[in-house]
């Protein structure tokens, strides 16, 4: 503790910026850490606050899938002896103009006994007469927040669209802030069921029934009788089994930032290895005096140690700050992604980390940091007290280790080449990634001395002295440079991988949508194509196939049902006319029957990610939840299919309407007789409906776009990887330079007194920042490739199913070269200007 | 050649240090003169003053015809380029490049091609007897041969001064002496003004001129009609 006070804290108030630096790299990899997973938290309990705040006394809840259920269920449930309440619901997230709201559909007459209104200024009298509720279908309820933020007070209109055309509905009561009204971010508005049901197009059905059991009946006595009424295509949960549903939704993407956040601390590490393996070298002098004054071996290594501990806690302090303030935007981020792809309703009102995600960051955020130290630590309490004053020889890296670690790397890429082969055994798989990435860690340094000595005879053609000298001093410093070439190349590599894959994903998906997705005209009821609160009647497309110049109305349903637990998107449409139209290959399957057999109601077709995610093959028998029971249907072929990410089952329209007893529609697929009537035959559909209903007409061209756009939000982490990388270059360039031109004091002195320029000056320093950058693409890309092929297995295994075919990003690497020398020439701009800067005569006597 | 009027060079610190007390002095062209004194007697930075490594105090420098006051860095930088050549004690050699290219550093900087820069060093290396030694790096040379390769790289721009700060403290006596020999060679057969800065009575008496310096201020002035 004396020796950290004494030596440590004066080193550190010495170098104050390279210790700032130190802590970025902490600061970073915790903030990734935190602000991700406090992101995810904070959207999973969102979600959760507005299930648990919609629900009130409910106790149990009984639904049917998305596609909800025919009223008559709700018969069968009131009748049950086990149930005291049971009030029908229907649940929506709208968009009436200024952001999603929460549209709760429910029955005054018993709804009161689960829920509390709790109106404004006793306004009670609005619902305290449930017929008057009902005898006027455009009353609205809506909360404090929502009235302040759209201006409303009671009795004023709110127009919305609705599936019988626009309508205004007249706010009659306002809900005070709290309980009820605060789920959702408070943007909820409450309507009576079968205004909603009109509203929404939904026909005579409900969502969901919420249930409160009678006094003496115990609530899993009644969910288990209550299943055997209604039979396995309902599910009967408590509210809280709702969320978990979500958690499985939000899986991939909980993922996705598990490995992002990992990464951006084990870059974080080689960022802190390196500026303790620098200040190893740099203070050897004083470890020397320390020594020969009789410190011990053991007393030097936890001195370094200490210092790590010291670094690494308030590097973690200050990341989980940062991480908090991350989270903010990668929450509304992530809630604004679920909501698009998957229709989720919640509303991130509340940002906040839980404390054992603050103690696990403060744990790994100084693990990390010792981890990174462990090495520095050991070269400081091996430096020979002789040796110690003779300068730049800790710089080197010896043969024998230099040839330890070459070894090392081979044998474990040898090892990793070995798991490659066994791949089919995943935690095998696992190690062999892990072992690859070690390998490519460990021979990081040597990769590194061979590009720089290869461009050295350039950077001389280019510079004759400021050239030549860039490149020896990265040459002759291998442990001042190498580990930010490292956590370089790693960074550079994820980008590459992530790259990769949006390149692959999308020429995939291109492919996919000219084949499958070749209709000229959609009709769909929503501006967003996944939102599916507002669905059609059949009549509309019967309506729209009369129209001249139409071939073919496809009328598509889609509805997320639950298969083993896992949400998957059911795709039911008129199979015998997709045969005919889009000329889709099963992947598996026999082409000629396949799809007449589907058409028949034989089976159904999977999609390729379906299978591979849920481990499926020809032939198994799926069972699906319908309303009347669970459905039996065997899989006769697999299709590549990118419509949903947890994968989509086709059926036929047929069966669909006969076991869901559901003919509503979402989509309706227009073929024409020529493209060339696309104008036409749009403008007749919105004469025909666009007054009557909410109805919204895309071309093919609209939805590549929009399909494509939804890809982007996936790969969005592309560019925050990017930012990260460019972080990483800044952070460690800063930092080996800022060595650097300590180390250089005399040479560049010697330079200046010989006739060298300020500009040349900063020429050299220049070149030696974008000779680190060039080394760390030159190695990122060559990593990348590698990191490409596991993180295609992974994906096409384990995450979410997607054969996608090996393609290198050479794009994003022609945009990464900029990037990075700009972000190493930007990084270089300081340190440049304090060795130009210096006292000459100083740096002539410097030792 | 090198005039000093009223130079003086002050510290400032917690206390005050006058290096260079209002020191007057005129070097002629052609002249080799030592600067010699006790540690801390202002020697070094004089020679970094007329170097144009530090700038004075108070006081004016002129080199050649050129005032060094007011000068900009750069403006300073290429007086030294192009008037100045440095020898070090601790011969100052860039430890990664080879002989020739040391030598050529300063022509690089200067702008000569590389064809050009590269005869000329050659030539250079040559006439301090290491044209064996051209692709060598300072660390497989000795002591005195490190300091001829400095002493080429200083000629190197042929420049009308020579600097030189101990430039044969570093080395054992014989050694020293063939130094000496090649400095005193130099100004006969190029006529260059030389000023060396040296606690060694031989080297200081083997010059025409020697200046002494005390507390910062001259106080001797000694001129040999026969030295070395």
């Amino acid at each position: 503790m004396t020796l950290l006070r004494l030596i440590s804290f004066q080193y550190v108030r010495k170098h104050k910026l390279r210790w700032l630096l130190t802590l970025a790299g902490i600061v970073l990899g915790v903030a990734v850490f935190v602000g991700m997973h406090t992101a995810n938290q904070s959207v999973l309990r969102a979600f959760h606050q507005t299930i648990d705040r919609i629900a009130g006394a409910t106790q149990l809840q009984v639904s049917a899938g998305e596609a909800g259920f025919p009223e008559e269920a709700l018969e069968i449930v009131q009748n049950s002896p086990d149930v005291r309440i049971a009030v029908p619901v229907i649940e929506a997230s709208v968009n009436p103009g200024r952001g999603n709201l929460l549209l709760l559909g429910v029955d005054m007459t018993g709804d009161r006994s689960l829920r509390d209104y709790d109106l404004e200024n006793n306004n009670d009298d609005a619902i305290d007469d449930p017929l008057v509720f009902l005898a006027q279908p455009d009353s609205l309820l809506v909360t404090r927040i929502f009235a302040n933020a759209y201006g409303l007070k009671i009795g004023d209109k709110l127009p919305m669209s609705t599936m019988a055309g626009p309508r205004d509905f007249v706010v009659r009561g306002i809900m005070q802030s709290g309980g009820l009204a605060s789920a959702f971010g408070g943007n909820l508005a409450v309507m009576d069921i079968y205004a909603a049901q009109k509203m929404l197009g939904r026909g005579r059905r409900f969502d969901r029934i919420d249930i409160a059991v009678r006094e003496g009946v115990r609530v899993e006595q009644a969910q288990e009788r209550l299943r055997k009424l209604l039979g396995g295509g309902y599910l009967v949960e408590s509210p809280g089994a709702r969320g978990q549903q979500f958690e499985s939704t939000a899986q991939i993407y909980s993922l996705v930032s598990s490995i992002t956040s990992m990464f951006a601390l084990f870059v974080g590490m080689f960022l802190i290895y390196n500026t303790f393996e620098i200040a190893v070298s740099q203070r050897r002098s004083e470890i020397g005096i320390l020594r020969a004054l009789g410190a011990t071996r053991r007393q030097i290594r936890t001195l370094f140690l200490g210092e790590s501990v010291v670094a690494g806690l308030v590097g973690s302090l200050l990341g989980i700050g940062f991480g908090l303030l991350l989270a903010r935007g990668i929450a509304a981020y992530v809630g604004a992604m679920l909501s698009e792809v998957y229709g989720v309703a919640q509303n991130v009102e509340d940002v906040a980390a839980e404390p054992w995600l603050l103690a696990a960051a403060i744990t790994v955020g100084t693990l990390t940091s010792v981890l990174a130290a462990l090495i520095p630590a050991r070269d400081a309490s091996r430096v020979d007290p002789v040796k110690a004053l003779q300068k730049g020889k800790l710089q080197l890296i010896g043969q024998g280790e230099n040839m330890r670690r070459r070894i090392g790397a081979i044998a474990l890429f040898a090892l990793a080449v070995g798991c490659m082969s066994m791949s089919h055994i995943r935690p095998l798989f696992y190690l062999g990634y892990l072992l690859a990435v070690m390998s490519a860690v460990l021979f990081a340094p040597t990769a590194c001395n061979w590009v720089t000595r290869t461009l050295r005879p350039f950077l001389k053609w280019l510079r004759p002295v400021e050239g030549a000298l860039a490149a020896d001093s990265l040459i002759e410093s291998p442990r001042r440079t190498s580990g930010t070439v490292t956590a370089l190349m790693l960074s550079l590599a994820l980008v590459i991988a992530l790259g990769g894959i949006a390149r692959s994903s999308y020429k995939s998906i291109q492919d996919w949508l000219v084949i499958a997705l070749n209709p000229d005209l959609f009709v769909t009821t929503n501006e967003t194509l996944t939102s599916r609160s507002f669905v059609f009647p059949p009549e509309i497309g019967e309506g729209i196939a009369t129209i001249a110049g139409v071939d073919l109305v496809q009328m598509v349903r889609t509805v997320r049902i639950n298969v083993r637990n896992t949400p998957v998107m059911l795709v039911c449409t008129d199979i015998a006319s997709v045969a005919r139209k889009a000329h889709l290959p099963p992947r598996e399957g026999n082409p000629d029957t396949l799809y007449n057999e589907v058409a028949q109601g034989k089976g159904v077709i999977v999609s390729d990610n379906f299978a591979l995610l849920r481990k499926f093959k020809l032939g198994d028998v799926l069972e699906l939840p319908a309303p009347d029971g669970t459905l039996r249907m065997p899989i006769l072929g697999i299709v590549t299919d990118y419509s949903d990410q947890q994968g989509s089952i086709l059926m036929d329209r047929k069966v669909y309407i006969e076991h869901w007893k559901d003919t509503a529609v979402n989509v309706f697929r227009v073929y024409l007789d020529k493209p060339s009537f696309e104008p036409a035959v749009r403008a007749r559909i919105q004469e025909m409906y666009g007054g009557r209903t909410r109805l919204f007409v895309f071309t093919n061209q609209d939805l590549r776009a929009y399909i494509l756009k939804l890809t982007d939000q996936w790969f969005g982490l592309t560019y925050v990887q990017i930012a990260v990388a460019v972080l990483v270059a800044i952070l460690g360039i800063v930092n080996t330079l800022t060595v650097s031109i300590s180390d250089r004091k005399r040479e560049l002195g010697v330079l200046q007194a010989v006739g060298g320029l300020r500009s040349q000056i900063r020429g050299t320093i220049w070149m030696e920042a974008l000779a680190i950058g060039f080394t760390g693409l030159v190695l990122g890309f060559v990593v990348g490739a590698i990191q490409l092929y596991y993180t295609l297995e992974i994906s096409r295994t384990d995450v979410a199913g997607l054969r996608l075919d090996y393609q290198y990003p050479v794009n994003i690497a022609l945009v990464l070269v900029p990037v990075i020398l700009g972000a190493a020439w930007i990084s270089a701009l300081g340190p440049a200007e304090s060795a130009v800067r210096g006292s000459l005569v100083e740096a002539l006597e410097y030792e | 050649m090198i005039q000093l009027q009223q130079v003086s060079k002050r510290f400032d610190g917690k206390r005050v240090v006058t290096a260079l007390d209002a020191v007057d002095l005129s070097i002629a062209k052609g002249e080799m003169v030592s600067l010699v004194g006790a540690s801390g007697s202002g020697k070094s930075t004089m020679l970094n003053l007329i170097g144009g490594l530090d700038t004075p105090s108070s006081g004016q420098i002129t080199i050649d015809g050129e005032r060094l006051s007011g000068l900009a860095d750069d403006d300073l930088t290429r007086v030294r380029r192009d008037k100045i050549g440095f020898i070090f004690q601790f011969f100052n050699l860039l430890p990664t490049l080879t002989c020739i290219e040391n030598v050529a550093l300063p022509l690089h900087l200067r702008g000569w091609t590389r064809k050009k820069a590269e005869a000329r060093s050659r030539e250079l290396l040559d006439l301090v007897k290491l044209g064996h030694r051209m692709d060598h790096q300072p660390d497989e040379l000795s002591g005195g041969e490190r300091q001829r390769v400095a002493i080429a790289r200083a000629l190197s721009i042929n420049p009308p001064i020579l600097l030189g700060d101990e430039p044969t403290g570093n080395l054992d006596s014989g050694t020293g002496a063939e130094i000496l020999n090649l400095i005193h060679d130099v100004h006969r057969t190029m006529g260059s003004t030389i000023l060396i800065v040296t606690h060694d009575r031989g080297v200081a008496e083997s010059c025409q001129r020697t200046v002494r310096l005390k507390d910062g201020r001259i106080i001797g002035d000694e001129r040999r009609s026969s030295a070395a």
